[in-house]
Formats: structure tokens, C-alpha cells, sequence
């Protein structure tokens, strides 16, 4: 079998290649933990130790000091959750109407749906701040989660995964006497999960990640993500780079930690939004 | 990867062969409320979008043409922010240092289908782990990214330039610099997308089928030919998938250029960032920070215009090279 | 629009009106009411004065609340405009006269009056600040003048003399070079295109001035005032004797002072208190008055507490604001050494708090200040300043000449005021 030592031949310089490419893609953050870990000190040396001479984890402590990181992390969860679920809800049903059921103007709903895709969301920043302003809700978990729990993207993706499932079973379903809204629930949500995998990691990646939404919308420290947290740990007068690193990594974690453990899923998930969107 | 695959067998069952058996009655399923049910279903998803997305454009769109008060209040003054928008260096500066910044984070694309063909490599050991550290910067917080990489870029105290000097090249202000600043965001913007870039091509990469590089071998032909002639043009759809997202979300950037480019804790001014400035920086600016929110109207506007145009340009110009099967 | 104001009004009127009527009801009820600062050095003083404040006023409950000062304005101004900013907020003099003049503020007078706050215990020049069409709208909270604060580590090393009072522009040059080491990436001073700290206090110590006394022409392009830029300018591309705005964009002055690669800095009174807690600095930094040109000036500020026209308890936001300027919550915030008090006779606390360095500094150079400059938007020219001087900074273009246009926009600015 000739092809096979070529193959083995080949590996070694894939091997080159691809551990160059992940050095390049894991050093920032691992520069990122080794100066949260250096003293202030010893993080502005020149040229630069690259371990530690002495493991300073008091930088983590600081973080705590300078931003009400507890607040911020709860605030973070909460708006990734009610985020996450909304659009998962909402989205799901939308796309189920849309891939299954006949009503008038079906289509020309679902080409408004997709319209708003296309629109950058910079156009709807002001209006839907002044929307939050008017209802009272500046400064409170219910601007941050409220607009983002509805989807265009969402319904679409899951819209194309609804019409690749098979009939066979909401027709029996049909048949034993059941409406749409059993269907959807006993039958089209249960197929549907790695679709609401999928849509559900994104989501929960956008939101935890957003800044610009949070950064205007919220200015109470206390009601800030962690994401506009970072933004205003930076803001402080002095600006302490292993403080800054220690809060950029306390702030990343919990994502790095759940994609680590959930890595198969998630990698799949991506991958069915790049072949079905 | 395995479930793609059957995902995108089970599209194609259905539609390809059906059942012709069953009659299609349109009422079999929801019965003659049918439409009520439908618009139901869609109420919650479609009162939201209406509410926060679908009419703050058009309320959008009347303020572009609208002048505000330091603290509120709006006057309508026509066509004058677009008059103005036309001749504003700043806007000309702020477009064109967006499509340079996306042209550069487009040439990551060709970058992350070399990987993905790469750790496609058929027995490669290691290759999730692979996945899993070229993935970690995609989900890794832009915020914190941009701090990141602020520190990395340091002219003095940076990791970036102890590693040119260990070479003997001697480095640069990168992010203060106004020459290279926007050159650094892009190199950030690239490390950002390649993960999800590659995740997606090596999905597409799985989806062609074995035997077409079988009967290739047959023929004789080499990796190299096999990946011009077959890998390449059933790719090309991915590939255009890609290309549009990643130029969608390029002419966007905001999180990476305010953390990396804007002002700094004592208020100095950042020397790189009167030049560098991208459309959606300088929509915040004029919106949240001067409270020009008529003027930042027009420029979001001026925003989807290029969208759009770029998007139609791509749409047209796939017909040149996207190969559909 | 003009309709819509109508309704606005309209509806804050009944708001109002029926908050008033309810207000006499529900008094004991809690108030909670929000105190907006951008200082975290401060935040333990404003803490205290709060709680002083609730002992008297036991139905309120003061939330201090922090905002960095590089996001302060423009979320308090984002906050105005949608009806919900802080009941009390710190306010700067280039700021105070838009918010005053948009009717954003509470007039204090009566509650003024009602405390028996003399008045006449605060400077002048800081009571006027304050002071819009006849009416007080906060008490005096604080002032700072700048000093020069400098590494004796590093002058010791160099065998350089420390700063006195008798330093002149010269002196300072010449230190700085004798301090600069570029083997070591070590800088005599750190020239920022800062303006309180650095160049508006050499522009008016070489005679310049940065807009005129009746706030209607810009002074930049005055030769006195460019040579009052020139001198940062030469102290980084001519003498050498600074890093780069590049190198401190990427580092902060501060930040390069606290790690001992700069030996002189310019710093407010403020300072203080961030380099007695910071360990790196122990025993290692002093302060002295700022070196002359042609004459002695320095720039003086302070801030008041304001309260917002539109609180839902205007009666004790107004309350808390004035009590923030008594006697007695100044005493409190002197001694915590975060800020120089502005009433009189509680400046020795205010020395008293950290006596490692000769904080006399300040107060010494006080007879010969000069306000801030301000006027009724100040934001929007200040801007400009911000943005053109860097080319002058940089070296890319001649200070002559950036000054020129720097004048033009100013006045430009200026005359949209009106």
C-alpha cells in the first residue's frame, strides 16, 4: 500500500504546520494567564520574564476590589439564560409555523423575518434604547435580555432544520387527533434537539460575549455584564495590566470551561449552522 | 462531525424521494384553523422583531434626518446630515479603513481551509485537540480579547515585540501608531474568525463523498491535484458561505478597535485612533459619546448601504466561481 | 417637536406635582437616593459622608455609585437624556454651565440657606464656578492645583538635585536630561498631551491663555501660548527627554512614573493618595511646586455636588448635595487625603493624611492659580484640542502651525455657543 506511507510521510509536516497555527492561537491567552499572575512589578520589566518569578495571585483579588464582579457574573448568566431560552422558545415555534403550517402571508412574513438579517444592528441601537428608556427598564437585567430573545437568525436556522426532518411522525400524530401545538411540542421538539443545540450555543456565545448592547444600555456597575465590566476595569486611572489580565480571564473562563467540556457538541453545532445556514 | 453528515443525507431524503404514497392535503396536519395556529406560532417572534428590530429602522431612518439637543429633544433638518456626511472627511476615512479592515480579515479565509484541509488529514492523530485550540479565540470574550492583545501589541513592554527582538527586528508602537494600527486589528480579526472558519470547511470537507477522491487516485492523480480538482469546487458553496459571513461581521467591527485603539484610563488620546477609525467606532462616538444621534443615524445607514452593495457584488460574482453539485 | 415638548413638560408636571403631593404622605417612607462619583479613591470618603448623612435622615438611603472617569459624561449625559440620571453627581467647572443652562440641575439656594452654610468659607473663584444667571447650584466640593511629582530613587541614582520652589523651565530641562537613560528605557519626564496636568499650566506661565475672559476667541494661536505647547513638545522630539505619545498610549505616564521608568511627572493633588497606597512607590516619590516660566501659575479646579433637576426626591437629593459641601463632610473627605477640602480651614486635615510628602506644594502655589479654562460648552472645543495637538505632539507637524488651525476651530466652536 504505497498511499499509506506517503500518508504517514505527509503527518510530520502536519503536524508543522498545525502545531504552529495552535501556538499562535493559544499564546495570547496563555500570555494572558501568566502576567495575571505576575506582580505589577514584574509584569512592565523589559525584557519580559515569561514565568513568574513569584506566583502573584493577589491580581485575582483586585479584580474583586475594582469592579463588582459577583453582580456582573450573576447579571452575565441571567442574560445569556433568558436570552438563550427566549429565542429558543420563540425561535423554535416561529420556524415551526414557518417550515410546516399554511396561513396567509406565510411567505411574506417570513421574507420580513429574513429582511432584519440583513439590516447591521447599529440601526436599531438608538430606537431600542430609547425604547428601554421609555419603559423604565435602563440599568436592569430586563434591557439586556428582553431584545435579544428574539431572532431572525434563530427562526431561520431552525426553519431549515424543521423542513430536513421526516413527516412520517407529525402525520401519525395528525391523524391520532393532536394540534399543531401538541405536535410542535411532543413530536417537533424532541427531533429537533440538535438544531436547538446548535442555536442554543450561538446564543449563548453572542450574548455572553456582547458589548456594545450592554455597554449602553446598563451603567450602573452593578448592572453591567462582565463583558462592559472589562471595558470599565480598563477605565480605571492606573491602568495595572496583570489586574486587567486577571479580570480578562476570570470574565472568559466560564465560556472557555463549558466549550472545553462540551467541545464535541459545540464544534458539531458550528458545524451545522456553516452547512444548513 | 457524524451527525452533520446524516443531517444532510436526511435533507436530502425527503425532498428527493418522498413518499409519493400519501396525498398532501393541506389540512391534514392543523386541521381548518390551520392559519390560526400559524400565526400564533409566529406572534411571539414576530411582535419582538417588530417592536426592537423592524421599526426602529424606519425610526432610525427619520432621525438620520433629525438634529439633536445636548440632552434630547430632535428638529428635523431634511437631507442636511447626508449633505454633510458627503463631504466629511472623517466618514471617507472611517469607510475606507473598514474595507481595508475587512479585505484583511477576508484573507483568513484561504488561511482556515488550509487548516481544515490539514486536520482533515485522513488518520491524523490529535486532530480534536487540534479543533479544540484553534476554536478557544472564538469563544473567547472580544472585550477581553482586545485587552489581550492591547497588552501583547505594547511597543515597550509587549510579548509581540520581545519575540521580533529575539530575531533581531526591532518593533513598533503597533496599536499607537496610526501606520499600523489598523493592520494589528485586522491580524486580531483574522486569529478571532479562523477557528470558525476551519470548523465549518472541515464540515464541508466531510460532506464530499470518499469515492470521488477514490476514482481521483485511480487516475493518478496526486493530493495536490486532487484538492484543485475535487476538494476546491465542491467546496466552493462553503466557501461562499464564508466569505459573506466574515465580510458581514468584518464591516461591523467595534468590540476589538475600542478596546485596542480607544482611549485610554487617563483620558489621553490614543495617537492611532483619529486615523483608524472604523464606521461603526465612529457611530458610537457620534451617537453615545457627542450625542449626534441624527448624524450617527446617517452614518448606520451609510453602513447597510455598503452591506448591501457588497453582499449583491458577492451574490453576482458567485455565479463566476461557486460550483454547486 | 414642539408638540412633543409640550407633552413632555406636560407630563413631568403632573409627575411632579403628584410625587409632591404624594412626597408629604410617604416621607418616612425610604428614599434611596443615588450619588454618581468617577474617583474610586474617593469612594471610602463619599462612603462616610453618606452614612453621616443617614444618621440625621434616617428615611435615606444614599447609594454611592462609581463610573469611570472615562465613561463619567458620557453616561451621565446619556442618562439626562432619558430622564434617569443619578439624584446627585459630582460636576466639573467645563461642564457645569451646558447642564445648568439645559435647566438639568436643582438651584441649591434654598437649601443653602436652610442649612446655614457660610458661603463665604469657600473661594471665591469656586462658589462662582457654580454659580449660573444669579443662581447656586453646588457648593464647592474640593480644589486641585498640580505639582511635580518626582522619583528620589532615580534623582539619587543621577546625582540630580531634588525640585524646589525656585525651579525654572531650564531646571526641569536639565534634569530631565541628566535623568534620561535609553539603555535602561528610562525617560527624565513624561511630557503627555495632557491638558490640567501639563500644558495649560505652561501656557499661562508663559502668558498665553487658552480662550479669552469673555469666552468668545480662542488665545491658542497667541505666540505666548505656543511657546507654553512648544515646551512639551521640545521636552519629547527635541530634547528627547520624554517617551513618545506613541510609547505612552501604550503605557501610561502614571503607569511608567509608578514603575520607575520616568523620574518627573505632572500630577494633581489628587495623586496623592494612589501613590502612598501603591507599594512600588514607598519611600521613593515627593512633590514639589511647578517650575516657573515666565511667571508662576498653576491651574486650579475643584468640583461641586450637584443635584438633578428631575429627581424623584428632589427635596433630599438637594439636601444630601448641600450637606456634601458642609463643614463637616468636608472634614471627612480631607482627611481620608483623597482631595483638598474646600472649605476653609479644613485643608490641614487634608496634609495631616499623608504627611510622607510636602503636600504644602499645592496649597503654596494656590495665590498665583488660574481656573480652568471653561466656558458654555466646553467639551466641544476641548475636542479639538485633544484631537489637533497630537500632530503637534507627535512631531508630524510644526506647533506653530497646529496651533493656527487649533485657534480656528476653537473659535469656530465658540461661536456656536451662542
Amino acid at each position: 500500500m504505497p498511499s499509506r506511507v506517503d500518508r504517514r510521510h505527509t503527518t510530520w509536516h502536519v503536524h508543522l504546520v498545525l502545531v504552529v497555527g495552535a501556538l499562535v492561537m493559544v499564546a495570547p491567552l496563555a500570555w494572558e494567564f501568566l502576567t495575571s499572575v505576575k506582580s505589577f512589578g514584574e509584569s512592565v520589566r523589559v525584557p519580559p520574564t515569561i514565568l513568574p518569578e513569584t506566583w502573584d495571585w493577589s491580581n485575582y483579588g483586585k479584580v474583586f476590589e475594582a469592579v463588582p464582579f459577583g453582580e456582573q457574573f450573576l447579571n452575565t448568566v441571567l442574560m445569556t439564560a433568558g436570552r438563550t431560552a427566549g429565542q429558543l422558545l420563540m425561535c423554535s415555534m416561529a420556524a415551526y409555523a414557518f417550515a410546516r403550517l399554511r396561513f396567509p402571508g406565510r411567505d411574506a412574513f417570513f421574507l420580513l423575518f429574513l429582511s432584519v438579517l440583513m439590516v447591521p444592528s447599529q440601526l436599531f441601537l438608538i430606537p431600542q434604547y430609547q425604547i428601554m428608556q421609555e419603559l423604565g427598564w435602563l440599568n436592569s437585567l430586563p434591557a439586556l435580555i428582553v431584545p435579544g430573545m428574539f431572532s431572525a437568525f434563530g427562526t431561520f436556522l431552525l426553519r431549515q432544520f424543521f423542513l430536513s426532518l421526516p413527516k412520517d411522525l407529525e402525520e401519525a400524530a395528525a391523524l391520532d387527533g393532536a394540534n399543531p401545538l401538541r405536535i410542535y411540542w411532543h413530536v417537533m421538539l424532541p427531533l429537533a434537539r440538535p438544531g436547538l443545540v446548535a442555536l442554543g450555543i450561538l446564543t449563548v456565545l453572542w450574548s455572553w460575549n456582547d458589548l456594545l448592547w450592554p455597554l449602553v444600555a446598563n451603567n450602573d456597575p452593578e448592572k453591567m455584564t462582565l463583558s462592559a465590566g472589562l471595558a470599565t476595569l480598563k477605565g480605571e486611572h492606573l491602568t495595572d495590566y496583570p489586574v486587567l489580565m486577571a479580570g480578562s480571564l476570570l470574565a472568559t473562563l466560564p465560556v472557555i470551561a463549558v466549550f472545553v467540556v462540551m467541545q464535541r457538541r459545540v464544534l458539531e453545532g458550528i458545524a451545522f449552522t456553516g452547512t444548513k445556514g | 462531525m457524524t451527525a452533520v453528515a446524516d443531517q444532510s443525507v436526511a435533507a436530502e431524503v425527503p425532498a428527493a424521494t418522498g413518499r409519493p404514497a400519501r396525498k398532501r392535503r393541506p389540512t391534514t396536519v392543523a386541521g381548518r384553523w390551520e392559519w390560526l395556529w400559524g400565526l400564533a406560532f409566529i406572534a411571539p417572534t414576530g411582535l419582538g422583531l417588530l417592536v426592537f428590530y423592524i421599526w426602529p429602522v424606519f425610526q432610525t431612518l427619520y432621525y438620520s434626518f433629525t438634529e439633536w439637543g445636548a440632552f434630547g429633544g430632535h428638529v428635523w433638518v431634511g437631507t442636511e446630515n447626508y449633505v454633510k456626511l458627503l463631504g466629511d472627511p472623517e466618514v471617507l476615512k472611517a469607510l475606507k479603513n473598514t474595507l481595508v479592515y475587512s479585505g484583511l480579515v477576508l484573507l483568513g479565509v484561504p488561511v482556515s481551509l488550509v487548516l481544515a484541509a490539514l486536520i482533515n488529514t485522513p488518520g491524523l492523530r490529535g486532530a480534536a485537540v487540534y479543533r479544540v485550540l484553534y476554536f478557544l479565540p472564538v469563544v473567547t470574550m472580544p472585550a477581553a480579547v482586545g485587552m489581550v492583545w492591547r497588552w501583547l501589541y505594547n511597543g515597550d513592554l509587549g510579548l509581540v515585540n520581545h519575540v521580533l527582538s529575539l530575531i533581531g527586528i526591532s518593533g513598533q508602537h503597533w496599536v499607537a501608531d496610526p501606520r499600523f494600527a489598523l493592520y494589528a486589528t485586522a491580524v486580531v480579526g483574522v486569529w478571532m474568525t479562523v477557528g470558525y472558519n476551519m470548523v465549518i470547511f472541515a464540515a464541508g470537507l466531510n460532506g464530499i463523498p470518499r469515492d470521488y477522491y477514490e476514482a481521483a487516485e485511480l487516475d493518478g492523480a496526486g493530493r495536490i491535484r486532487q484538492f484543485f480538482s475535487i476538494t476546491l469546487p465542491m467546496l466552493s458553496p462553503t466557501a461562499f458561505f464564508i466569505t459573506v459571513l466574515t465580510s458581514i461581521g468584518a464591516l461591523q467591527v467595534f468590540d476589538v478597535i475600542y478596546l485596542m485603539l480607544g482611549t485610554n484610563s487617563s483620558a489621553l488620546r490614543n495617537p492611532a485612533i483619529d486615523e483608524n477609525k472604523t464606521i461603526v467606532f465612529l457611530f458610537y462616538e457620534r451617537a453615545f459619546i457627542d450625542n449626534d444621534k441624527g448624524y450617527a443615524a446617517a452614518i448606520a445607514f451609510v453602513l447597510l448601504l455598503v452591506i448591501l452593495v457588497l453582499t449583491v457584488i458577492q451574490f453576482r460574482a458567485q455565479k463566476r466561481w461557486v460550483h454547486y453539485a | 417637536m414642539n408638540n412633543r415638548w409640550w407633552k413632555v413638560a406636560l407630563a413631568a408636571t403632573v409627575v411632579l406635582g403628584a410625587s409632591a403631593c404624594g412626597g408629604a404622605a410617604s416621607s418616612d417612607g425610604p428614599v434611596t437616593i443615588t450619588y454618581a462619583v468617577w474617583d474610586k479613591e474617593q469612594v471610602p470618603a463619599m462612603e462616610k459622608i453618606a452614612a453621616e448623612f443617614e444618621k440625621a435622615h434616617s428615611n435615606v438611603d444614599v447609594k454611592v455609585q462609581l463610573t469611570s472617569n472615562k465613561e463619567y459624561w458620557t453616561k451621565l449625559q446619556t442618562a439626562v437624556t432619558g430622564g434617569s440620571a443619578p439624584d446627585v453627581f459630582w460636576m466639573n467647572g467645563p461642564r457645569f454651565q451646558l447642564y445648568a443652562s439645559q435647566g438639568v440641575l436643582l438651584p441649591l439656594d434654598e437649601q443653602i440657606d436652610a442649612a446655614k452654610v457660610d458661603t463665604g468659607a469657600f473661594p471665591e473663584a469656586l462658589v462662582d464656578l457654580y454659580t449660573y444667571q444669579g443662581k447656586k447650584y453646588g457648593l464647592p466640593k474640593d480644589f486641585d492645583t498640580i505639582g511635580l511629582w518626582y522619583n528620589k530613587t532615580l534623582f539619587d541614582a543621577a546625582g540630580v538635585g531634588y525640585p524646589d520652589a525656585n525651579w525654572t523651565w531650564d531646571d526641569l530641562r536639565e534634569a530631565a536630561r541628566k535623568l534620561t537613560d535609553p539603555a535602561k528605557g528610562q525617560y527624565g519626564i513624561a511630557a503627555a498631551a495632557d491638558s490640567q496636568a501639563n500644558y495649560y499650566n505652561t501656557i499661562f506661565q508663559a502668558g498665553g491663555s487658552v480662550i479669552s475672559a469673555d469666552g468668545k476667541k480662542s488665545g491658542f494661536d497667541d505666540p505666548a501660548t505656543v511657546e507654553g505647547l512648544r515646551f512639551w513638545v521640545d521636552l519629547i522630539n527635541k530634547d528627547k527627554v520624554s517617551p513618545t505619545i506613541q510609547q505612552m498610549s501604550d503605557t501610561e505616564p502614571a503607569q511608567m512614573f509608578s514603575s520607575g521608568k520616568v523620574a518627573m511627572y505632572y500630577g494633581g493633588s489628587w495623586e496623592a493618595v494612589g501613590f502612598a497606597k501603591n507599594a512600588d512607590l514607598t519611600g521613593k516619590v515627593d512633590v514639589a511646586p511647578l517650575p516657573k516660566g515666565k511667571k508662576e501659575a498653576v491651574v486650579i479646579h475643584g468640583l461641586s455636588n450637584v443635584a438633578y433637576a428631575k429627581s424623584k426626591h428632589p427635596e433630599e437629593a438637594a439636601r444630601f448635595a448641600v450637606f456634601a459641601g458642609s463643614p463637616e463632610a468636608q472634614r471627612i473627605q480631607a482627611e481620608t487625603g483623597a482631595v483638598i477640602s474646600a472649605y476653609q480651614g479644613t485643608q490641614d486635615a487634608w496634609l495631616k493624611a499623608t504627611p510622607q510628602y510636602r503636600l504644602q506644594a499645592f496649597l503654596d502655589q494656590v495665590p498665583d492659580s488660574v481656573p480652568l479654562p471653561h466656558s458654555k460648552n466646553t467639551a466641544a472645543w476641548t475636542k479639538k484640542a485633544e484631537e489637533l495637538l497630537l500632530k503637534a505632539w507627535s512631531g508630524e507637524q510644526d506647533v506653530t502651525e497646529v496651533a493656527k488651525t487649533l485657534a480656528e476651530a476653537v473659535n469656530t466652536e465658540l461661536g456656536n455657543e451662542k
